[in-house]
């Protein structure tokens, strides 16, 4: 299959028509408080995991404090972290795609801007509540019961003007990133809503919660914030080699297979269910193997002519950077998934390990990489907005700590299990013995507050910039 | 791939293919549950299971949700052959859907940076509850749970003392004249903590086989009739 064999070459995210229109028209408000809410709460969620790390240094630090001990913070964290930042920022580069892909500006800004303060709002309130004991017990769903309807309200009113965005788009066909665009819009409120309807409003009867919950978390990762990040990757990195994206075949094959087998599973082996629900879990998270090959050799042929290339260009690097995570997480989840790795690896830290590099490694890498490159765009200014230097360090930071962090975390997973499977040690033992490499989190999690903070300022420097240059042009005009 | 209501269409029956199976088809499978009675043990009478939670068990387990408890300790045991749960004594027989079926929220947990409480009430007592609340490591050299000294209260000792007050070593006691009582989210936990135990024998996780023996059992009947158990092997 060749460039010239796909469906619409013209379409192309390198063509030249796509420049200078739709998104950079629309009133930028929206996106923008999309984007410095996400990058906030990436902060506050990074600063919780750096007090949540802490507590494997010294247990009684903080601890005197209801509302700062271990499991509340890590609570609030989670919720930080996928809420705060994941959401937003999913949205905020969805919304961008939608309308330079369509050519279009974006429908509704005014009501965009309302839904992500509205959003924000809710959020903040849910994370207090969570740490002052609210918390719903759900891992990834902590967020307490008044806070799902505020949530979903303020999701349907940003959600919608992406789709209308969507719907008044340039007639012609559509490029893969709209697909996955499309899909995580959709793809939210359906999850949110059946967990918070089986969860919250009328609990499911017994482990149903459980079933519930745990269905809830894979298809917020896999799919949601997959298909979000997905979304981005597909779109700049072919844009920014300026070279067409090898297949769309291969892109539509990853979409649906993804949709599909993603959101199966996320059930441990041996826990209290009927064996054919694991089961079919097991299946579906091992075909996520087709997804995972398919988008790596569709985005492998299309740089691979340009390997040097990606390191030129920030949002080039980020972007095939957390690509290259996305992989290693899918595999892992894949790997410990079949029954054989499971029995070991289940209720360790593997699989901290793993959502760790699935949230900091792919998605947060892929949404700097696209704020690199909408960010300016929005405000009327170029690239040269950035600080170099801020912009290298960043990377640096956020790269090293993700992989400190990764590298700890699975070590000690993977020595937990070993451990652990032989009844002869202790629990204490292998907690004590593990704790080794999970106290080298805490080097990680400094480095990417670190990185975080430096984003911060560089994207608070981007915004003074476009205001001086407002100031002066008002200047000028009068 | 270039219509919006096809892909919208494509898009919801991927998500009701995963729905339906991961969201209804357990419903209508287990949705129906109800108590039932346990398997019957040596001279054992069948019993209801799972018997409600008393009260103070309950909200018990509102505090194990506000503090996310659940982020530590997983509730439940994996089958004799998936891992070494039953080997290190957390519980007599594996988890099944059934233990949870009065639970709200159900708190599994998913990750086990301390043990699995499935069964905690069944390997420990109230005192040792409060004080592994108070200072973990005065039970566990080495643990690396936080204390939850906001569970309890430093009071003035009155005409007695409380019958609940902990008993600290020196390094931990309070000053003189004072003691160290558990405040009622701490019973409440404690409760909750106690009423932990998975041992009621079902049809899906009967009890272990009895060794085999030749002995005469011991409720046998007095009859003629030669016991079963004591009839030569036909082999």
């Amino acid at each position: 299959m060749n460039v010239i064999a796909s469906p619409a070459p013209t379409i192309s995210p390198a063509s030249p028509q796509a420049q200078k229109v739709g998104a950079e028209a629309s009133c930028p408000v929206g996106m923008l408080t999309l984007f410095a809410g996400a990058l906030l709460w990436l902060l506050a969620a990074s600063l919780l995991g750096l007090r949540t790390s802490l507590n494997f240094h010294a247990p009684t630090f903080l601890a005197g404090h209801g509302y700062l001990s271990y499991g509340r913070v890590h609570a609030a964290q989670n919720a930080a972290l996928l809420y705060g930042f994941g959401v937003p920022s999913a949205l905020g580069v969805g919304l961008w795609l939608l309308c330079r892909l369509g050519r279009t500006t974006l429908a509704g800004p005014a009501i965009v801007f309302i839904g992500a303060i509205f959003w924000n709002t809710a959020v903040a309130l849910g994370v207090g509540a969570v740490l002052c004991g609210g918390g719903t017990g759900f891992d990834g769903f902590e967020l307490p019961a008044w806070c799902a309807p505020l949530l979903f309200v303020a999701y349907l009113m940003i959600g919608l003007c992406g789709l209308l965005t969507f719907h008044q788009r340039e007639a012609g066909p559509l490029y893969p990133s709209q697909w996955f665009v499309v899909g995580s819009f959709f793809w939210f409120p359906w999850i949110f809503s059946t967990a918070a309807l089986l969860l919250l409003c009328v609990p499911a009867r017994g482990v149903l919660q459980a079933t519930t919950a745990w269905w809830y978390v894979r298809n917020f990762d896999t799919v949601f914030l997959g298909f979000a990040g997905l979304a981005s990757a597909f779109y700049f990195i072919p844009k920014i080699l300026g070279r067409p994206l090898r297949s769309h075949y291969q892109a539509a094959l990853a979409f649906w297979t993804l949709a599909l087998f993603g959101s199966w599973g996320g059930m441990p082996d041996g826990a209290p269910l009927p064996s054919w629900i694991i089961s079919l879990g097991v299946v579906g998270t091992v075909l996520t193997a087709v997804p995972i090959l398919t988008v790596a050799t569709n985005f492998y042929q299309t740089v691979r002519a340009d390997l040097n290339a990606l390191d030129a260009d920030p949002t080039l690097r980020f972007t095939y950077v957390g690509l290259m995570f996305w992989i290693i997480a899918g595999a892992q989840q894949i790997v410990g998934a079949l029954p054989r790795v499971s029995v070991v690896t289940d209720f360790t830290w593997f699989g901290a390990a793993q959502e760790e590099l699935f949230h900091y490694g792919f998605f947060a890498l892929t949404v700097f990489g696209a704020l690199y490159y909408i960010v300016p765009r929005l405000l009327g200014l170029d690239q040269g907005a950035w600080c170099p230097k801020l912009l290298k360090w960043h990377f640096r930071l956020t790269f090293l700590g993700v992989l400190f962090s990764y590298i700890s975390l699975l070590v000690a997973g993977i020595g937990q299990g070993i451990l652990l499977a032989n009844s002869g040690n202790s629990f204490v033992d292998v907690m004590r013995r593990t704790m080794f490499p999970v106290r080298f989190n805490l080097t990680g999690d400094l480095l990417v507050v670190l990185g975080t903070i430096l984003f911060l300022l560089n994207f608070a420097g981007v915004l003074v910039a476009a205001y001086r240059r407002c100031c002066a042009e008002r200047k000028g005009c009068a | 791939m270039n219509s919006g209501p096809l892909l919208f269409l494509g898009l919801f029956a991927t998500m009701a293919c995963s729905w339906t199976g991961f969201v209804l088809a357990p419903q209508l499978q287990l949705g129906g549950l109800t108590q039932t009675n346990t398997v019957v043990v040596g001279d054992a009478l069948s019993q209801t299971y799972p018997l409600a939670q008393p009260g103070e068990a309950h909200a018990g387990s509102e505090v194990y949700r506000a503090n996310a408890c659940a982020a530590c300790h997983t509730e439940m045991v994996r089958p004799l052959d998936l891992g070494s749960d039953i080997q290190r004594n957390w519980g007599v027989r594996r988890s099944l859907a059934e233990d949870y079926l009065l639970a709200i929220p159900v708190m599994l947990g998913s990750q086990r940076i301390g043990p699995d409480l499935a069964n905690f009430g069944r390997r420990t007592d109230t005192n040792g509850i409060y004080l592994r609340l108070y200072d973990p490591r005065l039970i566990t050299q080495g643990s690396v749970m936080p204390p939850y000294r906001f569970l309890f209260e430093t009071h003035k000792i009155g005409f007695f003392h409380s019958t609940d007050a902990l008993v600290l070593p020196d390094q931990d006691a309070p000053p003189p004249g004072f003691e160290i009582v558990p405040t009622p989210q701490a019973r409440a936990l404690a409760a909750y903590l106690l009423s932990l135990r998975q041992d009621g024998y079902l049809f899906e996780a009967p009890p272990p086989p009895l060794p085999r023996t030749n002995a005469v059992p011991t409720n046998a009947v007095a009859t003629n009739a030669v016991p079963a158990a004591a009839k030569p092997a036909a082999k």
